[in-house]
């Protein structure tokens, strides 16, 4: 028998799924997790590689930072030897700002989706990115030329037009929920959600991939390849949990989201973190962040270290 | 005590201690007894006049302020009539110029409440301690009514002159001159300087008009003061009397009744150039009836002592021309509460945290079809020109700018078409926030090409909603005047914040967001 689709939920039966909202996250963890003077350490993009260089873990090579506009000129000289490079706002948000290049000759640069600049162009973009247009607070950026991470091959057939991430979300540095974010045409290669990319759950304990959402709804093959999102082994999952507690820790940051890609050859690399994850994760799980938080509170402080964490773990990925 | 907890009493005893505040002065505001000497007043203006065409002005005196009178409260009607507030420093005085949108019956209706002191306690703002050259020479000027120039003003000047001894009051001799020698006139008498003077007769402006033409003639500048007598009566008639620079300050005299340098304290002074309090151009069958009644004690009369604390709390002790600022910027949190109210409680995103806001207080001074029709055209104007100035690779700054220029020309132009088309433009339209219009401008055409139409066009139906419900609440006229008499009502507004701050429920929006949480309904089986 066919059901009908519901029109909104009742905030009873939002509550008792365990589902966050917005306002509960900031006030409950957020706030109170996240002291305000650590928020640059995830703010910008600079200051977290080097918190992620310091424990080891993996980010994408820095080729250059430009963070005044006479600095512009000097910009074809550092790109020269690299056919392939990002270039990112380092106080960005949202993916917004980023120009993925793909190859180029000095003159004329190709992203992967085929798309060209000129090198006036990309001057102009640099430029942009320094006066602060892509920035959280709208100051004075700088922007960051950086090492392409190339997609590896696992997910080849569920990501169109660009790099899928892999999002985190760690509460007292005990990973907590995780998603992958694929790229779709709707999202222009993107991971982003709200841009209408496809987000799949992962399984905490054997980081395989169920379930499906996009665009706040329930799915459960990728909207343009038409292949299963469920179901897939996220290589490298055991090295990326680790990483992913080791940032946390670094980071001294509470309630905070991670976000890897997989290189090909590399495996997990952290591309950045974020001090208000997003809540589109508990779509993807079918399954609300509260209940899942609510256990690691009433968890005592001897479970939370590093020999016991595997168990917590465990014991939130059968949380439904 | 964690925050989840304190908060609500946080809350609580903010919302307690505003209310009680309010409640304190609001009960020794009506038990507070006027002291003696002390009164006050309404005095009521109703206009009446027909226009042939729309454009007719109509120009109305109003009270101001001096040592003995405060207006503390001022309300005007004027339906389908258009303001155009004029102050002219060379008089100091509150006038407003009313123009016809349209032919036909129109009519105007003020009401000032008045707080008239016998020991002149008010502190007057009096900007002409020193007389400018062009003022002199305004006040010593000849004209057909008061005519400085006239040889029976010359003639009657130098009698005078020849009687008073050298030590003499001379201004004093030309009061009482006036006085005594001029008698009041029947209807039809005499009512400019020279006839007056001619004919020893004259009517009580006429008398005055003798006064002035005199001073001026011996070079001391004077000039008509119009107004009115402060006593109960519901058919009020104006009256003219006298200002004669004596130094550095103006001294009333009244040669009708006979008062010299001091005026009883319930001479309400309203025009000084000695027109009409109302007149009208290009209209006909003006009728003007002013009526005075004596009000008890009562809220806002500002009764409390100037330098006391509750003094501070205040407000309509101030000028009048600071209530309507004032006013405004007390609204200004409630716009905050309504945007926490969207954002927080429905989950409704907006560009800009307080852009709503700012274009809902805009639009509650300008007439709205007006502002609607401005802000549309801006900012349709806006982003064809954004879109443009993309090609041109501008840095941001310079590009903000350019944009921000283009606003100000778009609502300049929007003005003038408005005029052209006959649609009397609302001055106050310019009031719509340029730097704002901007950034909503440059926001929309990020987000646009950023996230896509779509999600910009979301944002800026989130804008609209919540601008439109801050206007319905800012234009709410009775809560401006609430908030403007009891300011410390904004306790309660931050308690309400608090509460809001601390809200932890879901917003309205995550209901439709999270839908598939809920149990799925099952559609009825079909009836066999």
């Amino acid at each position: 028998m066919m059901t009908r689709e519901r029109l909104w939920a009742w905030p009873a039966e939002l509550r008792a799924r365990g589902i966050l909202g917005i306002n509960r996250r900031n006030a409950d963890f957020v706030l109170p997790a996240n002291p305000r003077s650590h928020y640059p350490r995830v703010d910008d993009k600079l200051l977290s590689k080097k918190f992620c260089e310091a424990r080891g873990i993996p980010v994408p090579e820095t080729y250059a930072v430009i963070e005044q506009q006479g600095d512009i000129r000097g910009f074809p000289d550092c790109v020269r030897e690299r056919p392939q490079f990002v270039i990112k706002p380092a106080s960005g948000s949202g993916g917004r700002g980023i120009i993925v290049v793909a190859g180029h000759d000095g003159e004329t640069f190709r992203t992967p989706g085929g798309t060209e600049f000129e090198l006036a162009e990309v001057r102009y973009h640099l430029s942009t990115v320094i006066s602060g247009l892509y920035s959280l607070g709208g100051q004075q950026d700088r922007a960051i030329i950086e090492q392409r991470i190339i997609r590896h091959a696992a997910f080849e057939r569920i990501a169109v037009g660009g790099t899928p991430d892999i999002r985190v979300v760690l509460y007292r540095c005990v990973p907590v929920m995780a998603m992958v974010r694929l790229p779709t045409r709707a999202s222009r290669g993107r991971a982003n959600l709200h841009q209408g990319a496809v987000a799949a759950a992962v399984n905490l304990r054997t980081g395989e991939t169920f379930g499906g959402v996009c665009k706040d709804r329930v799915i459960s093959e990728h909207p343009d390849t038409g292949a299963t999102i469920d179901g897939l082994r996220i290589p490298f999952w055991e090295q990326l949990l680790d990483a992913a507690q080791k940032l946390a820790e670094a980071l001294e940051m509470g309630y905070v989201g991670v976000d890897f890609v997989l290189d090909a050859t590399v495996g997990p690399v952290v591309l950045e973190a974020n001090a208000r994850p997003g809540l589109a994760i508990q779509v993807a799980n079918r399954c609300g962040l509260a209940q899942r938080l609510e256990y690691l509170d009433a968890q005592p402080p001897e479970a939370f270290t590093l020999a016991r964490r595997a168990e917590l773990v465990a014991a939130l990925s059968w949380m439904r | 005590m964690n925050a989840r907890r304190t908060a609500p009493w946080v809350a609580g005893a903010l919302a307690l201690l505003g209310v009680a505040l309010v409640g304190l002065r609001a009960y020794t505001r009506h038990a507070h007894q006027l002291a003696s000497g002390e009164s006050l007043w309404r005095l009521t203006y109703t206009v009446k006049f027909e226009s042939e065409t729309a454009g007719a002005r109509l120009s109305a005196a109003f009270p101001f302020d001096t040592a003995h009178c405060r207006v503390f409260r001022q309300s005007v009607l004027h339906p389908d009539l258009q303001p155009e507030r004029l102050r002219s420093p060379l008089l100091a005085t509150r006038e407003v110029d009313l123009l016809t949108l349209r032919p036909g019956e129109q009519s105007m209706t003020a009401r000032f409440d008045i707080h008239l002191s016998r020991r002149g306690r008010f502190a007057a703002f009096d900007p002409e301690l020193v007389l400018s050259a062009q003022a002199r020479a305004e006040w010593l000027r000849s004209d057909k009514l008061v005519q400085a120039d006239s040889p029976i003003v010359a003639e009657t000047l130098q009698a005078i002159r020849r009687d008073t001894p050298p030590s003499g009051d001379l201004v004093q001799r030309l009061f009482d001159y006036c006085h005594h020698q001029i008698a009041a006139g029947e209807e039809g008498a005499p009512s400019d300087a020279a006839g007056a003077l001619q004919k020893k007769t004259a009517s009580p402006i006429g008398c005055a008009r003798a006064l002035v033409a005199l001073c001026r003639a011996n070079k001391t500048p004077a000039r008509l003061v119009t107004g009115f007598v402060m006593e109960e009566n519901d058919s009020l008639e104006s009256r003219v009397w006298v200002e004669i620079r004596l130094g550095n300050r103006w001294a009333p005299f009244e040669p009708e009744n006979g008062f010299a340098r001091e005026l009883p304290y319930n001479y309400l002074a309203v025009r000084r150039d000695g027109g009409e309090i109302v007149c009208l151009t290009r209209g006909s069958g003006l009728e003007t009836h002013f009526a005075a009644l004596r009000l008890p004690p009562g809220p806002g009369a500002g009764g409390s002592k100037p330098r006391s604390l509750s003094g501070l709390a205040d407000l309509t002790r101030l000028p009048l021309e600071m209530h309507e600022v004032l006013s405004l910027i007390l609204l200004l949190p409630l716009g905050g509460l309504v945007t926490a109210f969207f954002r927080t409680v429905v989950g409704i995103r907006t560009f800009g945290t307080f852009t709503p806001t700012l274009i809902a207080l805009s639009f509650v001074f300008a007439d709205w079809r007006t502002g609607v029709f401005v802000f549309v055209f801006v900012l349709l104007a806006g982003l064809v020109s954004r879109a443009f100035l993309d090609r041109l690779k501008l840095l941001m700054v310079p590009r903000l700018s350019t944009v921000l220029t283009l606003v100000v020309l778009c609502i300049i132009f929007c003005v003038s078409l408005l005029d052209m088309l006959r649609l009397t433009p609302s001055a106050q339209a310019v009031l719509l926030p340029m730097v704002i219009l901007t950034m909503t401008i440059e926001r929309f055409y990020l987000t646009s090409e950023e996230d896509g139409t779509g999600f910009a066009l979301q944002l800026l139906g989130g804008t609209v909603v919540v601008s439109l419900c801050c206007y319905f609440v800012l234009r709410w006229g009775a809560v401006g005047r609430f908030l403007f008499a009891f300011p410390e009502a904004h306790l309660v507004t931050i308690a309400a914040l608090v509460l809001m701050g601390r809200y932890t429920g879901y917003r309205l929006s995550e209901l439709l967001r999270f839908r598939d949480f809920g149990p799925a309904r099952k559609p009825k089986e079909p009836q066999p």
